[in-house]
């Protein structure tokens, strides 16, 4: 082995400064990866007795572990001022090799899988070539066998998909979409940015609370699938930040929303079929506070929701809502199938995207309409991001849309709130609107709310 | 595979989507790479298949969203040339600024299916190298604060300031004190070139920071 390797890493590291972890450095120079590893402790070696600038560097750590009297197998990925504790700790140590070097501190591990993301994907595949795990009965399987395995379990992936879909929706686009639709692709993934992004008039808690909402929902919806732990913590922290007197009820909703969870999408499905565009958050709000109280014993909220939805219906807007309600059942029927949640997603679909977008919308059903195993991906993310939503501490939030439309004020995101606040002697929340509109929304509001959850109700009968 | 460009209806504001999606994403990094906020505010989240660190705050997220909001139909214009990522110390000095430079290439089209993908690679480079940017950077002194500054092409601002695009969150011309930095150091970090957009990210940075 010749020293150019100290020279090219020494490039990378410096002039580049770039991190350079082992399986990258096997991937660019083509080395096996135990080469890769050691080069890189020679490298640290050869520049820590130079004296040169100073170099970070992670180790790769395996070996037994008795972690609270359960005895297993770790392997860690730890700083360098973390590398002797954690030595310690350990009862058996199976193996220790230099993981990366870089010149910066890093504060987290992101950036050591970035590094990795692109250099495999590069090489898919072939990634394995330097590695040091073989398995015989690993072989790629020939193209005749993937389609037989692609054909009899088409439903199955499906879901999973979904799950996936849902948990990563936030943050991510779905890049599962893209490979199948270019163009359509990039819609696809605009719509719910969209609907993230023009969440800006709404109340700055939604924003915070939407991220919460669909980690609960994954929650039940979880198949192993890392992504997901990512929310699984954050569905754990949640709870410590909702308003305190919401916090049961977020919690037992959570709880039941795992047991409940088919009733769950049927019961918001219900409430979406009797609202239309400009309160689509508002009828989700709705739902999602819908299911919430049937999870709940708490029946005072129960009414004031079925009786936010009768006094929406009477008015004179809901009027156009009616016919676009009835306009909207018809849609999903033709391709309604056996699940009762598929028929409601197109809806739902339009429903989450709060600012009315006619040209949105059409190319968000047409869309779905075109690819059956994407509408059903699609239709139940939306599905569960949206009970999400209104699960966590967002049924504030949920309730105040609601309560905007059927008490015809404007964008009274604080106002809204007070619907809420009747049940629950909550703070009001800080706002800069006139007492006097507080208080006529209030009392409208409270009295939406307490008719729409009647009508959910029959809606769930009438779904079943 | 149809071309779109850029007399589409839609064009334009996909590639704004795009962009503040990713400032959005770069902002929040910066602010934990530069230690502007605890670190305990920030958690992991995903974007581009790569893991990030985003704040939790709800007001700093609504801060940050309402800016980037107001910016996008800058970008859907091409009027912005530049968003800045000021941070400043105690006395509302600048102390680091984070440039982007975005310009859209005149003919744009999106005419290809790995498009998307190739773009998300770009971006994912540039976050990568915002994380690793504290080992180019001297220390920043405590205390500190950002603003976010947009330079934009010939008076698109006037427009903004006739039409709150947000209520209550008015953008207001800078200060030469915000916009000036004493003995400056360029440091430039990453620099994309894809068929929609071209960016630019370096750091100018203050030789002297306390």
């Amino acid at each position: 082995m010749d020293e150019l390797y100290l020279d090219n890493i020494d490039e990378f590291v410096n002039d580049h400064d770039k991190i350079v972890t082992y399986k990258w450095l096997s991937l660019t120079l083509g080395v096996h990866v135990n080469t890769a590893k050691q080069m890189l402790f020679h490298y640290l070696d050869h520049k820590r007795k130079e004296s040169s600038p100073q170099l970070h560097a992670t180790y790769l750590v395996s070996g037994k572990f008795v972690d609270k009297g359960q005895p297993g197998h770790t392997v860690s990925v730890v700083r360098e001022d973390q590398l002797e504790d954690l030595k310690a700790k350990m009862s058996l140590i199976v193996s220790v090799h230099v993981y990366s070097v870089q010149k910066a501190l890093l504060k987290d591990s992101g950036p050591l899988y970035s590094v990795d993301y692109d250099a495999v994907k590069d090489n898919l595949k072939s990634c394995s070539r330097y590695s040091a795990i073989r398995c015989a009965g690993a072989v790629p399987m020939s193209t005749q066998e993937l389609q037989q395995t692609e054909r009899e379990p088409q439903r199955a992936p499906s879901p999973e998909l979904a799950a996936k879909r849902s948990g990563e929706s936030k943050p991510a686009p779905k890049p599962s979409t893209k490979p199948q639709r270019g163009i359509m692709g990039m819609f696809a993934n605009k719509a719910p940015a969209k609907s993230q992004e023009s969440g800006k008039e709404v109340k700055p808690e939604q924003r915070g609370d939407e991220p919460m909402a669909v980690a609960t929902k994954s929650k039940p919806a979880a198949k192993a699938n890392p992504a997901m732990n990512f929310f699984g913590n954050q569905t754990s922290k949640k709870p410590d930040k909702a308003v305190k007197e919401e916090e049961a009820a977020a919690a037992a909703a959570a709880a039941a929303a795992a047991a409940a969870a088919a009733a769950v999408p049927s019961s918001c499905a219900a409430e979406q079929r009797h609202q239309s565009s400009p309160p689509e958050e508002k009828q989700e709000a709705a739902a999602a506070a819908a299911e919430e109280e049937e999870e709940s014993p708490k029946d005072a909220k129960k009414d004031s929701r079925s009786k936010t939805k009768r006094i929406a219906d009477s008015d004179s807007e809901e009027e156009k809502m009616e016919k676009k309600k009835r306009r909207r059942i018809k849609k999903p029927q033709p391709d309604s199938s056996d699940e009762d949640v598929i028929p409601d997603s197109p809806q739902q679909k339009e429903t989450r995207e709060p600012s009315p977008r006619p040209e949105m919308e059409v190319e968000s059903v047409s869309h779905s309409h075109s690819l059956p195993g994407a509408k059903t991906r699609k239709r139940r993310r939306v599905l569960k991001a949206r009970t999400f939503v209104d699960d966590e501490g967002c049924i504030v939030t949920e309730k105040g849309y609601e309560s905007e439309s059927y008490s015809e004020a404007e964008d009274d995101a604080k106002a809204a709130k007070r619907a809420p606040a009747d049940f629950i002697p909550a703070k009001p929340p800080a706002g800069s609107r006139e007492d006097e509109k507080k208080k006529s929304q209030k009392k409208t509001s409270a009295n939406a709310s307490k008719g729409s959850k009647q009508a959910s109700i029959m809606g769930f009968f009438q779904k079943k | 595979m149809t071309t779109l460009t850029r007399q589409d209806l839609n064009f334009g504001q996909v590639i704004a989507d795009i962009l503040c999606e990713f400032l959005e994403v770069a902002i929040h990094l910066i602010l934990y790479v530069r230690e502007v906020y605890p670190s305990g505010i920030f958690q992991k989240r995903k974007k581009y298949n790569v893991p990030v660190q985003m704040s939790c705050h709800p007001e700093l997220n609504q801060y940050i969203q309402d800016t980037l909001h107001c910016v996008k139909p800058l970008i859907e214009k091409n009027d912005a040339e530049k968003v800045v990522v000021v941070i400043m110390d105690k006395e509302h000095h600048p102390v680091e600024r984070f440039v982007f430079e975005i310009s859209q290439p005149p003919l744009l089209s999106i005419s290809s299916e790995t498009l998307l993908s190739h773009v998300e690679q770009l971006l994912r480079a540039f976050i990568l190298k915002i994380s690793v940017c504290d080992a180019i950077l001297n220390n920043n002194p405590p205390g500190c604060s950002f603003t976010v500054l947009v330079h934009t092409r010939d008076a698109a601002t006037r427009n903004m300031e006739k039409v709150q695009v947000i209520k209550d969150f008015p953008w207001i011309v800078a200060d030469e004190q915000e916009v000036h930095m004493q003995e400056p150091r360029l440091i430039p970090l990453k620099t994309m070139t894809s068929d929609i957009v071209k960016m630019q990210l370096y750091v100018e940075e203050r030789a002297q920071k306390t």
